[in-house]
């Protein structure tokens, strides 16, 4: 077995759902600005010397149709020889693609992998244009099919989360964002994205113009806790889920190359980190957002690890009461968890996000001077992934 | 006034001020299709920085327009209406006004004001172009001073009654320079396009309705105080018993404002010094106790009336005690003449208890019409040379059943005379001299169908004009009906056409009324050019006999529930399938099986204001009736090749499931009770049978053919049942909805899918017809259900359980 090395990782600025930077850029595109920029970064690298792509999304049709993967391969302007794949788990798709790079080069199946993800839910609904469900699970088991929020309900019911401590959670979360943007700390893993418009003016002229995206649209200076807990619950009636305490819906982008020890060691790099291990566990639908507290344990076993070992810890927030379900079930420590902000503030691409978390981690921790980190996220369908990311 | 020509054509139109009367008037304009130019003043508190800023330039304007989209009930017909507003600032953008066909000033009650207006108006108006003014208490003729000939010519009063879209009076009031096309011109576009009552006035204080209207108000406080009588006694006498709203007296003041009421009754005490009963209009001392405190009504959720709660959390209504100024407990309203009209079916009737009655109940009730029959009389010809004009100002403007002159003729002129005698009131020569003309003497007669009116100035009896081009059953109750029944009466509307019209209680749809149909379409084949379905009442028809299906299934009499569903389906695609064409004429409430009727005639010809929905579910049960039938054949026509197809059947399931009801005729469209290019809107309610008469003729002059039975609908099966479960079950979870609205809900999706079909299937009706009746017996069944229709029939309101 040979190592499997994390070489380089960037992210597109975070967009707003339907009104923000990203509205109307395909995904394709958007994902080949961030491939291109990651293979051009990389001193005196041959993109030919690429073996795959394999892209995470979750709504793998339309705009993200036709195989996406491959498309960004081509998009990208990458050798024809490069291949391209899309994988779906959901939420957790940005990282499950980086432990599948990591995987193949470690058995040997590779030498050099993009992997990440890309979403645009300006573009595509969630559940996709046509949701056609299973009439026998939805007559006998229909919480299978359950909307994210209604999990998010049930697991604030179950492990007793205030409507109280999820409104405080997502205040911090944009407060935490803010500094980090504030302070520059995105500047470097950000690829700014030039984004051409053509538009009708008032006149009705057809004109064009172009603007850069560069940085990320969810996170809210004016936030209140007060005004926070004045929104209403979008998800049951009486409920304690609100916009507020949601993740945003987002447009993003965010790939990493990963690269053979061999590679590495010929094309005399200098690798970033190196993803240790990755586990995903099934839980029950119905409170998906517990998903980390089955994954976070198993991907310490496999490491030979104890939470001890872990300085940081990106945990997606796809809502305020499955966090801190989370965070009260496994008994983590909140201060190493999502120090500039998460999804909650900074906005949720689905299909894109385990990667752009990698990426934040990597470099964050990198810049508290901090070695071990991990990116754990729930997924929708009851599942949980933990993967654990080394700097080196 | 004739009321024919609609010559000029309206595209544009300018309001200034945006208030909410401005507000109202521009958004019913725009409701219609108009381009809408609404300005309103520049702020004049605008910051150094903002002084350039268009967007705080328009604050004003846009707050007010804001403030009107989010009124209730909703100025819109459908949202995309508010698009076609474009709002401005009388400094920035007055020069548009070059561009309209019409302006409307609504600007503030102030002549100094509205001549500021105008004058700006004048520098940029192209000559020709409509100007009219929406005021309510100042003279027209005092407004045009000053102006020029081209101004004038083209000046009149429009005054719109709030809120402007369901308000149905309009009041046209030229000066005496106003050219008779323009005239004409608003009388009839006021009629056929805003689908407004159009009654010409002149140029009197007040006008007609609030002139009229106000003084019958002032009457009864008068009245109220001298018989020692509680104000929800006298609401109760002076609501639907005599054919007025429910509001009655009291609570109309305190929705309207009593500030406001006050104003306008103060403005006719001083402009109309010289009235013979100007002493009615005074304010009695309860009026400013409730002025000092600012309880002017509802706006101030205290008036004459307030809502408190008790001990236990539940809603009281206090009612002011006129004497000690108190509030205390709205009591129990009792009068042998209230119980005794009350029991009586016609209002005519309730109005003569009334008259032959003489407790104190009877008495305001005569009292106050006595002395609304002389006040009326001296108005004739003031305020209008014809009384019809005052009638229909009263029953447009304050939703009175009848207006001043009908309630005389069912008094009796003789008898009212007498009346108003003995309270010392002079009645007008006119009406004495009419009184004296005959044996039988009245102020409307119906003569071959043609309601006519008493014209005084000629002593002789003149149709109405106009209503040459309507169709009132009230005027053709005296030919013999070509059927009738206990549910329905079959008219002849003439050129061959007939009208069934409904007769049962609010018109809901029971074995009688079934018969009626059916017996109606076998008479209209036999020998006649189509059928009209439409009714002149307040409401269409509220759905299927309740009463009926609830004896049913109490007794567990399922065969014969079976049978009626049955009978009520065959009659539904009785009306789709016939030789000849069937034309319902929705109007108001178009619920449940009302609303199935509508859908399966061949062409719905359908009131602006037609509120249709398939509402079972609020009472436990599904469409039987081919509802649920016809919106599975709409959705499958309406698939295309690549059609993803599940969010449209997610809507129409919705429309169910959720007892979705359309607040406008142009929102029913939207939602798939109506269809394109099929049905169509008539603005003025008073012409639907003429409009659905004219309707028929049409497809029979085109050549109708009855239409091929279907046998080709696309139903989705499985694949969109799983879906559609999901949904229900989810809204379950949430905590949305009952475990019996989920049973429900359930069975709307399987009839709508055609059952769990293993893949997307084309079947025929009447296999849908099948499933969807199966869901509604199998309801009949519930117990949960029939504790909802008990409620609905007990207490009227819907149960959740």
């Amino acid at each position: 077995m040979q190592e499997a090395y994390i070489v380089a990782g960037y992210r597109s600025a975070v967009g707003k759902s339907k009104r923000g930077g990203f509205r109307f850029t395909r995904p394709d595109d958007l994902g080949a600005e961030v491939i291109k920029h990651l293979v051009n970064t990389v001193p005196n690298f041959d993109p030919a010397l690429v073996d795959d792509l394999i892209c995470g999304n979750a709504i793998p049709e339309a705009e993200q149709g036709m195989q996406i993967g491959r498309m960004l391969v081509l998009r990208a302007g990458l050798p024809l020889n490069v291949a391209g794949v899309t994988v779906n788990r959901y939420c957790a798709s940005g990282v499950e693609t980086i432990a599948m790079a990591t995987s193949k080069i470690r058995s040997g199946m590779g030498e050099c992998i993009i992997a990440g993800g890309v979403e645009s839910m300006s573009l595509l609904p969630m559940t996709g244009w046509r949701t056609a469900l299973n009439y026998e699970i939805a007559k006998s088991t229909a919480d299978y099919y359950s909307s994210m929020g209604l999990t998010a309900e049930a697991v604030a019911k179950q492990f007793n989360i205030s409507r109280q401590a999820q409104d405080e959670f997502a205040f911090k979360s944009h407060q935490k964002a803010i500094a980090a943007i504030e302070a520059g700390r995105f500047k470097d893993q950000i690829v700014p994205i030039t984004v051409e418009e053509v538009y009708l003016d008032a006149n009705n002229k057809r004109k064009t113009r172009s603007y850069v995206v560069d940085t990320d649209e969810g996170p809210r200076r004016d936030t209140t806790v007060e005004g926070l807990s004045k929104l209403k619950a979008v998800f049951a009636a009486g409920g304690s889920v609100t916009a507020g305490n949601s993740s945003q819906t987002s447009d993003g982008a965010a790939f990493v190359l990963v690269m053979s020890e061999r590679m590495v060691k010929e094309l005399n790099l200098t690798p970033i980190a190196k993803l240790v291990t990755s586990a995903v566990v099934g839980v029950e639908p119905r409170i998906m957002g517990i998903g980390p507290v089955a994954a976070i344990p198993q991907a310490l076993k496999q490491a030979g690890m104890t939470l001890n070992d872990i300085d940081m810890i990106e945990l997606n927030e796809a809502f305020a009461s499955q966090s801190l379900a989370v965070i009260q079930e496994l008994g983590l420590n909140p201060e190493i968890i999502n120090p500039n902000g998460g999804a909650i503030s900074l906005g949720h691409p689905l299909g894109c996000s385990g990667a752009k978390l990698t990426v934040q981690l990597i470099n964050e921790l990198k810049r508290q001077g901090k070695k071990r980190g991990m990116v754990s996220a729930c997924i929708g369908g009851g599942q949980g992934i933990a993967s654990i990311i080394e700097v080196l | 006034m004739e009321k024919t020509n609609t010559s000029r054509a309206i595209r544009k139109v300018a309001v200034l001020g945006a208030g909410v009367m401005g507000a109202g008037i521009a958004l019913h304009f725009a409701g219609i299709g108009c381009e809408v130019l609404l300005l309103d003043m520049v702020p004049n508190d605008l910051k150094e920085e903002e002084k350039s800023n268009p967007k705080s330039r328009n604050r004003i304007v846009t707050d007010l327009f804001n403030f009107a989209l989010k009124s209730k009930p909703s100025p819109l017909y459908t949202k995309a209406v508010a698009q076609r507003v474009q709002l401005g600032n009388f400094d920035d953008d007055m020069s548009k006004i070059k561009d309209v066909d019409w302006i409307v000033e609504v600007v503030v009650e102030r002549l100094d004001i509205k001549k500021l207006i105008y004058e700006k108006v004048e520098k940029y108006r192209k000559p020709g172009t409509l100007i009219t003014s929406n005021t309510s208490g100042i003279p027209i003729n005092l407004l045009a001073e000053g102006r020029s000939e081209d101004f004038k010519a083209n000046f009149a009063g429009t005054h719109f009654f709030n809120p402007p879209r369901y308000l149905k009076l309009l009041e046209i009031i030229p000066i005496v320079e106003t050219k008779p096309e323009i005239v004409q011109f608003l009388m009839s576009y006021g009629d056929k396009i805003l689908g407004k009552e159009t009654v010409l006035c002149k140029d009197t204080p007040a006008f007609i309705a609030n002139r009229v209207g106000v003084y019958s108000m002032a009457k009864i406080f008068q009245l109220t105080t001298e018989l020692g009588l509680k104000i929800e006694e006298v609401d109760k006498l002076t609501g639907p018993v005599i054919g007025r709203p429910k509001t009655g007296t009291f609570k109309l003041s305190d929705l309207v404002g009593n500030d406001t009421g006050t104003k306008v009754m103060m403005g006719i005490k001083d402009s109309c010094p010289n009235d013979e009963q100007a002493g009615a209009f005074v304010t009695p001392s309860y009026v400013d106790f409730l002025l000092e405190n600012k309880f002017f009504g509802n706006k101030t959720k205290k008036g004459y009336y307030e809502k408190t709660k008790d001990a236990n959390g539940k809603t009281v209504v206090n009612a002011l005690r006129l004497d000690t100024l108190t509030y205390e407990p709205s009591g129990k309203v009792e009068f042998a003449s209230l119980k005794e009209a009350g029991q009586k079916e016609a209002l005519a009737d309730k109005i003569k208890t009334f008259i032959k009655s003489d407790d104190k109940g009877a008495q305001l009730v005569k009292r106050s019409l006595a002395g609304l029959f002389a006040y009326v009389s001296n108005r004739v010809p003031e305020i209008s040379d014809n009384l019809y004009s005052v009638d229909d100002a009263l029953r447009a403007g304050f939703a009175w059943e009848i207006g001043p002159f009908e309630y005389w003729d069912i008094v009796g002129i003789q008898k009212g005379i007498e009346l108003a005698e003995a309270e010392g009131l002079v009645v007008s020569s006119w009406v004495k001299d009419l009184a004296a003309s005959s044996d039988k003497p009245s102020f409307y007669r119906t003569e071959n169908g043609a309601k006519k009116y008493y014209n005084q100035a000629t002593q002789s009896y003149t149709v109405i004009p106009g209503t040459e081009s309507f169709i009132l059953l009230d005027t053709i109750r005296d030919k013999k009906p070509v059927f009738k029944n206990s549910g329905g009466i079959l008219h002849d509307i003439g050129d061959g056409v007939l009208n069934l019209e409904f007769t049962s209680k609010m018109n809901s749809l029971g074995g009688d009324v079934l018969d009626a149909i059916n017996k109606s379409i076998d008479i209209a084949e036999k020998g006649y050019n189509g059928l009209v379905i439409g009714n002149e009442a307040p409401n269409f028809s509220v759905g299927a006999n309740l009463a009926m299906i609830f004896m049913m299934a109490m007794e567990q009499e399922y065969d014969e529930l079976d049978f009626a569903i049955r009978a009520f389906q065959n009659t539904t695609m009785r009306a789709r399938y016939s030789s000849i064409p069937v034309i319902a004429a929705p109007h108001g409430m178009t619920l449940g099986g009302g609303c199935e009727l509508t859908m399966h005639a061949d062409v719905a010809v359908a009131s602006a204001e037609t509120y249709i929905g398939l509402v079972e579910v609020g009472v436990g049960l599904v469409p039987g009736g081919g509802g649920i039938k016809e919106l599975a054949l709409r959705l499958s026509d309406s698939f295309f090749e690549g059609d993803v197809q599940i969010p449209k059947l997610q809507d129409a399931f919705l429309n169910i499931a959720m007892a979705k009801v359309a607040t406008s005729a142009q929102e029913a469209f939207d939602m798939g009770f109506f269809r394109k290019g099929t049905d169509r809107i008539v603005m003025n309610s008073k012409r639907l049978i003429a409009e659905a008469k004219a309707e028929a003729l049409r497809m029979t002059e085109a050549g109708y053919v009855q239409p091929a039975k279907r046998n080709n609908i696309t139903v989705l099966g499985r694949t969109g049942l799983g879906s559609l479960t999901v949904g229900v079950e989810s809204f379950k979870m949430g905590g949305y909805i009952s475990e019996h609205d989920a049973k429900i809900a359930q069975k709307i999706a399987f009839a709508i899918c055609g059952g769990d079909l293993s893949q997307p299937t084309v079947v025929n009706e009447q296999y849908l017809l099948d499933l969807e009746r199966e869901a509604f017996l199998s309801l009949c069944g519930e117990k949960k259900t029939l504790e909802r229709i008990q409620a609905m029939l007990t207490t009227g309101k819907p149960l959740r359980n």
